[in-house]
């Protein structure tokens, strides 16, 4: 079945809400077992839960992305079945402050975890995918603010083009693994999750402001990144690497 | 051309005692810029910053610092605040790189590297804005990248963080500061001074570039030559990235 994960492992940080959590049950609807991991261990565990009630298997696994001990922990559960197949490089932080209001524990905060985080999940599953039995996908959720600048995001810009960046790299360097594996970026517009709302408030009006600023007159959920995400990890997109996909309704074609 | 197009103004080099940063500095100077070079080689700094003021031009002064330091960033811009009467020029210049895969990369060489080069462009970026802002004449900030800012290369993955992370950096920057009229741009230099022949065969123009000539692309962003350029990339490969 085109699009089919079953029989693999695919692992999803963040996915304790947002695009992570809708991932996360798209990948094991897909046929996935999943390992989900967050920091908060009660919606983590909700995301469980809800891929249990729709007859899917994940098992959430608490992590810092930031931590390389924690990314062992989610590995050596990955890895347990022999069947890891993908990694989905989700966790991030979003900011938006003028340069003169970001400070350096701001930039250390979100460089952790969007630069350093990512490093290491794409450090971790290469080598493990490495060895795998089938040839491996990880996809990196970057932003459309890693391929075009945003007002007062200084920081945010330049830790989702550093994750860019890297995309490219992994891709040429998994791609001359024993197994081979494939390294793609996804550029998400605006989305409407928690990210957006904490950061911008929550409202309907605001919702439709951003619809009516993007070329499709929609706003983004959630479902409309993990049918993309789920494109980039199964073989459909075998002869798919070191590529960005954006996925924003046009907002960056004008 | 005006010889001293940059005559009145002031700017500031980081890792500018060597290689491309002092030819950068050197354009400068030449063109008439006061020019504040740091790095964090004292000795060799006072050397550049005398070898830059004996040449004519701008004066050169040296302020020995750490990128990742904010003390340091302050220091510098106090430096350009009573030597030289303000900043209205910034070229953050890092390049700090080693070839490792990714999958033997550990974590501290990772951070190592990426400090001085992503972390401290961004303390450099804002500490510099601020004295721009100060200055009140606008500016212009011109960010050394790399070709690997735009393409991959095996074995640089924290190269390509870095180097990435500056172009998108810049870009955002640009558009909060287009306001104010200070410019912020990105150079991309492919393989410069030194290389072998040999290594020059997937290039265009069948050589690698000399320092001398990002120096050139640095003068020009740096002058009202570029003024309406702002968010922009010059890319510095003889070829070597278009194919």
């Amino acid at each position: 079945m085109t699009g089919s994960l079953s029989g693999r492992t695919i692992i999803v940080t963040g996915a304790t809400r947002g695009i992570g959590r809708a991932t996360t049950l798209a990948v094991a609807k897909a046929g996935a077992r999943v390992i989900a991991t967050g920091r908060n261990v009660a919606d983590g565990e909700e995301t469980a839960r809800l891929v249990a009630a729709e007859g899917g298997a994940a098992q959430f696994v608490p992590q810092d992305v930031g931590s390389e001990g924690d990314w062992e922990r989610v590995l050596e559960a990955a890895t347990a079945r022999r069947d890891f197949a993908g990694l989905v490089n989700n966790a991030g932080m979003f900011i938006v402050k003028p340069l003169a209001e970001t400070s350096a524990a701001d930039f250390d905060a979100i460089y952790q975890v969007n630069v350093e985080g990512c490093f290491l999940g794409i450090k971790h599953a290469l080598r493990a995918l490495s060895q795998a039995r089938r040839p491996g996908s990880i996809v990196n959720v970057s932003s459309l603010m890693g391929l075009v600048g945003y007002p007062d995001a200084t920081v945010y810009c330049a830790t989702k083009g550093a994750l860019t960046g890297m995309t490219r790299v992994a891709a040429i360097e998994g791609a001359a693994l024993p197994q081979k594996v494939r390294v793609n970026s996804l550029h998400p517009g605006v989305i409407w999750t928690e990210m957006i709302t904490g950061q911008f408030g929550d409202s309907q009006a605001l919702a439709d402001a951003f619809a009516a600023d993007t070329p499709l007159r929609m706003i983004g959920r959630p479902e409309h990144m993990a049918d993309a995400i789920l494109y980039l990890l199964s073989d459909d997109s075998a002869y798919v690497t070191g590529t960005e996909l954006v996925v924003d309704g046009g907002r960056g074609a004008d | 051309m005006d010889g001293k197009e940059l005559l009145g103004r002031t700017a500031i080099v980081t890792r500018a005692t060597r290689g491309v940063g002092k030819a950068i500095a050197q354009a400068l100077a030449q063109t008439g810029a006061r020019v504040v070079l740091t790095a964090r080689d004292a000795e060799r700094g006072q050397a550049a910053a005398a070898e830059i003021s004996a040449a004519g031009g701008g004066e050169a002064v040296f302020v020995a610092a750490d990128q990742g330091s904010e003390d340091d960033w302050a220091r510098i811009m106090a430096t350009a605040q009573e030597r030289m009467g303000g900043l209205d020029i910034l070229v953050l210049n890092s390049g700090v790189s080693a070839r490792v895969p990714t999958i033997d990369m550990s974590l501290e060489t990772f951070r190592a590297l990426n400090g001085v080069n992503l972390r401290g462009a961004f303390l450099g970026l804002k500490h510099g804005v601020e004295a721009m802002r100060r200055t009140g004449r606008g500016g212009s900030i011109a960010i050394v990248s790399s070709i690997v800012g735009k393409v991959g290369i095996a074995g640089y993955i924290h190269y390509a963080a870095a180097m990435s992370g500056l172009r998108m950096m810049a870009k955002a920057a640009a558009l909060e500061l287009g306001p104010e009229k200070i410019r912020v741009n990105t150079i991309h230099p492919g393989m410069i001074g030194g290389f072998p022949e040999s290594l020059s065969e997937a290039i265009p123009l069948q050589r690698s570039g000399e320092a001398d000539e990002v120096g050139k692309a640095a003068l020009f962003l740096a002058s009202d030559r570029s003024s309406f350029m702002t968010g922009a990339e010059i890319v510095i490969d003889g070829g070597w990235t278009i194919q």
